[in-house]
């Protein structure tokens, strides 16, 4: 067990040690949510006035934001499979003599993690959009930041432990992703959507991880009575569905990936 | 496959008692309908440089990939250092190092965080990193450089970084996967003087696969594989003996009457078309040539008179070119 999880920790250390260094892809991973915030935040805010949405547009929209830029964060970290996969180093970590589980749950965590640093940098904007900050509500949006990253990380590693080319991956991802995202209610409310759409997001885990973001980062600003107004769900019950979908998700992707070999 | 390699472990003691440290007894590997291997066996001495030969396609690395347990044979059994590489896996990958034909680097990462994750990967002690990393990088003379990015090394520097990283944790064998494949001359007779001067000092057994035949006379003995078939094992010496002593080769305005002569004239001794030139084979070449040039009526255009190579080799028993462009 010992070993395991000292081989879990060389495989998670060398996933992040590759997104530090990769300064490019460090920068562009907090400004581009900042620019979408930004700009979009200003604009979008016109077409929403208080009295439909009962409150601020950017507090609707942080949230969402948010959990979309750490879940592309953590899809695309799981992309390295791939690239390890092209260039040859899953062979280097495939025979060398550790445990196939390890090197999913490292990965997984890796790209985890590059969620989670991006996520708490992110997180330090709230005090200027002016949203009620406190030390507990940092904490308890990184847990919910690492239920669903981890989610998706998972996602990605078990669509992604087959291919062997970048391009596929890039289908894959919008083939599966996207309609994730469209249906997360990241961009408008849900509980107002046609019937068809709502229940297509029912079975999303992104819908979910979303609406938990919206219950923790907006506890101190909102009453709770205002906050179910612009959730579809209860923060007990995303909880439950993400623990749900990692579980079932990490299993799924451990049982595929042992049988790819390399 | 835990549970196996905890067998494995029992039987450590016995490990160092192995003469044989790979055997292999007729392995067979089909990819769907292409067959790689068509029953291979061999088996190689503990701290021999063992070379396997062939043209591409012949199973080179197909037969590596299965000793290093990256694939499974379809049957036939396989065992490299007294492991079975399907039973028990993941001993056998503790035993071995591996240098594969394609550059594998993290090219973000600097030389000295490459090696020590594929120490922390097979278990080394720190403090056992930390003193190979130093012996074996100033061996290869990358000390300098050990904090520098490998994104900017060059190709035969990339290849010293693999061979250290292969060896950090000691391995009882070493797989070279066409380790000087894309190199120039020199840098390839610098890691292959790297090779041997650590497989004098460490006692390791070496296995190669290579294209270029010069390198592979320092083998102590050579399999040559084709179509998945291994059609001659022996010390390169010894190979070299069946196609005999000197070889000349001849070239005439007449080839077939040449030959006719020839074959007329000495009996004994064979004769054969390769390409446009004759070859002879001999026992005694700088008497024999000046009768040969008596002998031969046709105007003699050139020739030639040389030691076989592993090159006339290879010709011989596959009736090609080990690197045929066509």
């Amino acid at each position: 067990m010992n070993k395991k999880l000292k081989t879990l920790y060389i495989i998670w250390y060398r996933e992040v040690l590759i997104y530090l260094r990769n300064s490019v892809k460090f920068f562009t991973s907090i400004f581009l949510p900042i620019l979408i915030l930004v700009f979009f935040g200003a604009g979008l805010k016109t077409m929403f006035p208080v009295s439909i949405l009962n409150c601020d547009f950017v507090q609707f929209f942080f949230p969402g934001i948010l959990g979309l830029s750490i879940s592309i964060m953590a899809i695309s970290s799981t992309m390295s499979i791939v690239w390890d996969r092209e260039f040859g180093f899953l062979k280097e970590i495939l025979v060398s003599p550790i445990s196939r589980s390890s090197i999913i749950l490292g990965k997984i965590l890796g790209a985890t993690t590059t969620a989670l640093i991006q996520g708490a940098l992110i997180l330090l904007i709230i005090p200027y959009l002016g949203i009620d900050f406190s030390k507990f509500l940092f904490i308890k949006a990184m847990l919910i930041i690492f239920l669903i990253s981890y989610g998706v990380a998972a996602l990605g590693i078990l669509l992604v432990s087959r291919l062997k080319k970048m391009e596929s991956f890039s289908i894959i991802s919008q083939l599966i992703f996207a309609p994730m995202a469209f249906l997360s209610g990241a961009f408008f409310p849900l509980n107002n959507a046609p019937a068809w759409m709502a229940k297509m997001a029912f079975y999303n885990p992104l819908n979910y991880g979303i609406d938990a973001l919206r219950w923790v980062i907006l506890s101190e600003s909102l009453l709770k009575e205002e906050i179910s107004l612009i959730t579809s769900h209860s923060l007990f019950l995303c909880v439950v569905v993400l623990l749900g979908f990692n579980l079932l998700i990490t299993f799924l992707s451990t049982r595929v990936f042992n049988k790819s070999i390399y | 496959m835990s549970d196996l390699s905890v067998k494995g472990e029992q039987i450590e003691e016995n490990q160092n008692n192995i003469l044989e440290v790979i055997q292999v007894e007729n392995l067979k590997k089909r990819y769907k309908r292409i067959i790689a291997l068509d029953g291979v066996s061999f088996s190689v001495k503990k701290g021999e440089v063992f070379g396997l030969l062939g043209p591409n396609g012949a199973g080179k690395t197909t037969t590596i990939n299965i000793l290093c347990t990256l694939s499974q044979p379809n049957s036939g059994v396989a065992y490299v250092n007294g492991y079975n590489v399907i039973h028990q896996s993941n001993a056998v990958r503790n035993s071995i190092g591996l240098v594969f034909q394609e550059t594998i680097l993290d090219n973000h990462l600097t030389a000295e965080e490459n090696l020590y994750l594929h120490a922390m990967l097979y278990g080394v002690s720190r403090k056992e990193y930390l003193q190979r990393k130093r012996e074996l990088l100033k061996f290869c003379e990358l000390w300098d450089k050990r904090k520098v990015r490998v994104e900017t090394f060059s190709g035969g520097m990339k290849r010293r970084l693999e061979l250290i990283r292969a060896l950090i944790h000691w391995p009882q064998i070493l797989f070279l996967d066409e380790p000087t494949i894309g190199l120039d001359p020199q840098t390839r007779r610098k890691i292959w003087d790297y090779i041997f001067t650590l497989r004098k000092k460490k006692n390791i057994t070496i296995f190669l696969t290579t294209q270029y035949l010069s390198e592979a006379e320092n083998c102590d003995r050579i399999a040559i594989l084709n179509q998945g078939i291994i059609v001659a094992l022996d010390s390169p010496e010894n190979l070299k003996k069946v196609i005999g002593e000197d070889i000349i080769f001849l070239k005439t305005d007449d080839n077939q009457v040449a030959e006719r002569e020839f074959q007329a004239k000495f009996p004994n001794y064979s004769i054969k078309w390769i390409g446009k030139e004759l070859r002879v084979k001999v026992d005694n070449g700088d008497k024999f040539l000046p009768i040969l040039v008596k002998a031969i009526t046709p105007r003699i255009i050139s020739i030639e008179l040389r030691r076989p190579t592993l090159e006339d080799v290879f010709l011989e028993i596959t009736g090609r070119k080990i690197r045929d462009n066509n």
